[in-house]
Formats: structure tokens, C-alpha cells, sequence
């Protein structure tokens, strides 16, 4: 396992509020900037569209009322991930508990258009997808979250405060997920 | 941690790929690299594998993203109510001021609403002089669309609202007979907004009273916005957007919105 001193640091941006109108316009800019990749984050859980954009709806609130308050955060987009990584496992948690179905991971589009010209290269191409689909769906939840963080741009310091594990355990999840997405996009 | 003769971890390439090796590990490592065409094979793959679940995950989702425009529209109200709530009349005030002055001041605010109310009471008395319209007279303003279709109107980004000339606003303050109308006392709005297909024509056109509190035209503003969202997401028909804001669009918010009065005050 890596120590942490081995990690590079990152200093991510901050994000301090003004007042009043300026604190709705800055979360507003924000959700423009960081809804889409909520959006994909919360699809990895899974959650359905819906559910997710009610979970991003509250944690942009929760980001207004934390501003409003005079708080700030060295890393606003940071935050949001964590604060929607939590209201997402809470919305699951009611789900489960009011008998709801589990959502499947699915591909959004089951036949993404596919420029290339030669049908037998376009079912290779939809093929290769359902694979690394099967695979990305099969992860245990951590790993899962890290490749969708990751993806999203997240530095490890990020993820590892988004999820609450260490940097180490980021790291391995990475590179364990990467190798079986490796192994299936190869075969 | 980083070992110089044997090939590089699989960790310590995935490091290496994402910048995340402090410094003097990130030079070993490049070094390493240079010399081993084994190592450098097996980041090659690693990368081709993070390209591969990108390319999954951003390409493949990025198709049925809805659009922002309900959702923007949503957040705007919630987060301007609560702006209303943060504010509150007496919100962080008695905090910050002592006992006496502050029962002095609610004294003052006590007498001054006395005196508001005896002088509302007195200008309820007198005729009006403005006639308050919020809900558009069906009969005169059935509201009048153009044939568009979902996709003709979602793609029209700058469907605004066209300025209604001046004759054609005597004509609309004629019909609801509100003469002497004060240019600022109303706003000649549509129904039906251009931006779902409404049509510039007078029975798409009512006097909206500017003096209005509560459903003003703001409210109004943020419905069209969110509907918009809706129909151009697929989530609602044109057709029952345009009926259910030409019939009556308070309603229609407080069907749309899941609320009986307005998500924030605009004044």
C-alpha cells in the first residue's frame, strides 16, 4: 500500500462567497459547471435521472444555505460530490427500506450511434461496450466509485475525502478496477 | 514503494499516468520508463483502458442527459426562497442588537403597521383607479399558438418574447377596458409564451397588473422556463404544456412546482 507522502499534492481551487445575490448566482454557475458530472457520478450507484437530479437539486441548496452562513470551503466541487455521495446512499437507503426495486446499471442508450462504416465493426464496437458495461456493473460499490470520481476528474486527495477512505485505497481500487477494464476491452 | 531493478507496479504506473507521485518518485519512475519497454507496454494498456471506460461513461451517458433548462429553472426558485427564508424579518437582527433597543424598534414597526393599515383601509375606500388582473379573461385571451412542432420549438434557443407594439397594446387595454392604463401599471404579456409555441396575436395577449405580489409576472417567467425544460427534455407534450398554462397558470404552477404559492416572492 502507498504512503501517503508518495502522493503529489494538489491544491484545488476555493470558492469564497461574496452575499446575497452574488452567493445564488455563484451556486447557479457552479450547477451549470458540475450538474453533468453529478449526473454520471449518481448514474454509477445506481439512480435513476430523476432521482438524481433531486439529489443535486439539494446538495446545490445545501452549498446556498452553507454560503449564506458565512462558510466556505477550500474545495467547493469536492464538497458537492460528497455531500450528493451521501444524500445518494440516504435516497437508496429509503428505497430499500420502503420495499423499492434496486435500479440494474444499464447502458443509457442500448446502440450508441457508431460512425463506422462496416456493420460488423459497429456490433464489435456495441459488443466491447455490454462488455465493459458487465464489468463496471459487476465492481464492488468503492471500486466502482472511484473509476466514476476519477473520471470526472477528481485528484485521488479528492476521492479519498468524497468516499471517507485513505489515499492508498483509492489508488488500489483504481488500479484493481483498471485492470479488469483492461482485461475486457482486450478480449 | 518504488523498487529500481524489478519492472514498475501496477500502482505505480497508474500514479505515474495520473500525476499523483510526489516529485522525486514521479523522476525514478519517468527513468524507469525511458529504459523498459515492458513497463512502458503495460502503461500503454492501462491508458487505453482509461480511454475505453471514459469513452463508456461520458459518451454513452452523454445522449440522455435531459437538459438544464427545468432543473436551472427549479434550483433558481428554491434558491430564491431560500434566500426569503435566510432574510426573514427578523433573522440575525435580534441577535446582534441588545434587549431595549430592540424592543424599542419592534414598538416603532408595531405603530408604523397600525398606520399602514388605517391608510390601506382608507385607499380601499376610494375607487379604484387600477384594475388587477392576474388570471388573463378567457373569453378575451383564450391564448393562440403557431404550428411548431416539439423539436421546431426546443430548437429555437432564443425564442424571447417579441415586444407587443404600442397600438396593439391600447387594443389588448381596450378589451379589458382599463382606460388610462399607466404604461408601468401593466405589462402586455402572452399567454402562452413564443418560447412553447404561443402566437403573436391579441387573443394570446392580457394586461398583466405589474402591482401584483405574489403571482406576478416573474412567477409566470419561471413556470414558462421550467415548462420549456420539460417539453424539450420529453417529459411533457407540447400540447398539454401550452393547454395547461392558457388554461390557468397559477394552477399550472402550483401543479408543476408541487406548491400553493409561489417558491419565492419576486417584487
Amino acid at each position: 500500500m502507498l504512503e501517503s507522502k508518495t502522493l503529489a499534492t494538489v491544491a484545488p481551487p476555493e470558492v469564497r462567497p461574496t452575499s446575497g445575490l452574488a452567493i445564488q448566482d455563484q451556486v447557479v454557475e457552479l450547477f451549470d459547471e458540475l450538474r453533468v458530472p453529478l449526473l454520471r457520478y449518481l448514474s454509477g450507484f445506481p439512480l435513476s435521472v430523476p432521482d438524481s437530479e433531486d439529489i443535486i437539486q439539494e446538495a446545490f441548496l445545501a452549498l446556498f444555505e452553507h454560503l449564506g452562513r458565512g462558510g466556505s470551503h477550500p474545495n467547493i466541487r469536492g464538497w458537492l460530490f460528497r455531500t450528493a455521495h451521501n444524500l445518494a446512499l440516504k435516497k437508496r437507503l429509503r428505497v430499500r427500506r420502503n420495499g423499492g426495486p434496486a435500479l440494474e446499471m444499464g447502458l443509457a442508450r442500448d446502440v450508441a450511434i457508431d460512425p463506422a462504416p462496416n456493420p460488423e465493426v459497429q456490433l464489435a464496437s456495441h459488443q466491447t461496450r455490454e462488455r465493459l458495461m458487465a464489468v463496471v456493473r459487476a465492481l464492488p460499490e468503492q471500486n466502482r466509485w472511484c473509476l466514476y470520481l476519477r473520471a470526472e476528474g477528481l485528484r485521488y486527495r479528492e476521492i479519498a475525502a468524497v468516499l471517507d477512505i485513505s489515499l492508498g485505497s483509492v489508488a488500489l481500487y483504481l488500479e484493481r478496477s483498471l485492470a479488469l477494464v483492461a482485461r475486457a476491452a482486450e478480449r | 514503494m518504488l523498487s529500481e531493478d524489478s519492472h514498475l507496479s501496477r500502482e505505480e504506473l497508474l500514479l505515474s499516468i495520473d500525476g499523483e507521485l510526489a516529485p522525486g518518485d514521479a523522476g525514478r519512475v519517468e527513468a524507469h520508463l525511458a529504459a523498459c519497454w515492458s513497463c512502458r507496454v503495460r502503461r500503454q494498456e492501462m491508458e487505453t483502458a482509461i480511454a475505453e471506460f471514459v469513452r463508456l461513461e461520458q459518451g454513452n451517458f452523454f445522449f440522455d442527459i435531459p437538459s438544464a433548462d427545468g432543473p436551472r429553472a427549479l434550483l433558481k426558485a428554491r434558491l430564491a426562497q431560500a434566500a426569503e427564508t435566510q432574510r426573514g424579518p427578523w433573522h440575525g437582527w435580534f441577535g446582534r442588537v441588545s434587549w431595549p433597543i430592540g424592543w424599542a424598534a419592534a414598538a416603532i414597526l408595531v405603530i408604523g403597521a397600525i398606520g399602514a393599515i388605517a391608510i390601506r383601509s382608507w385607499s380601499a375606500r376610494r375607487p379604484a383607479a387600477l384594475m388587477a388582473v392576474t388570471i388573463p379573461n378567457p373569453n378575451l385571451t383564450p391564448g393562440a399558438t403557431v404550428l411548431l412542432s416539439q423539436r421546431e420549438v426546443c430548437s429555437e434557443t432564443s425564442a424571447k418574447n417579441k415586444a407587443v407594439p404600442a397600438s396593439i397594446r391600447r387594443q389588448v387595454f381596450d378589451e379589458y377596458g382599463i382606460a388610462y392604463a399607466e404604461p408601468r401599471a401593466y405589462e402586455v404579456d402572452y399567454l402562452i409564451t413564443p418560447a412553447l409555441g404561443g402566437a403573436d396575436d391579441i387573443r394570446n395577449l392580457w394586461p398583466q397588473s405589474s402591482s401584483a405580489t405574489v403571482w406576478n409576472a416573474q412567477v409566470k417567467d419561471a413556470l414558462e422556463d421550467y415548462l420549456r425544460g420539460l417539453v424539450c427534455d420529453g417529459r411533457l407534450d407540447l400540447a398539454t404544456a401550452q393547454r395547461d398554462i392558457a388554461g390557468n397558470w397559477i394552477e399550472a404552477y402550483k401543479k408543476y412546482f408541487h406548491t400553493d404559492r409561489p417558491l419565492t416572492l419576486y417584487r
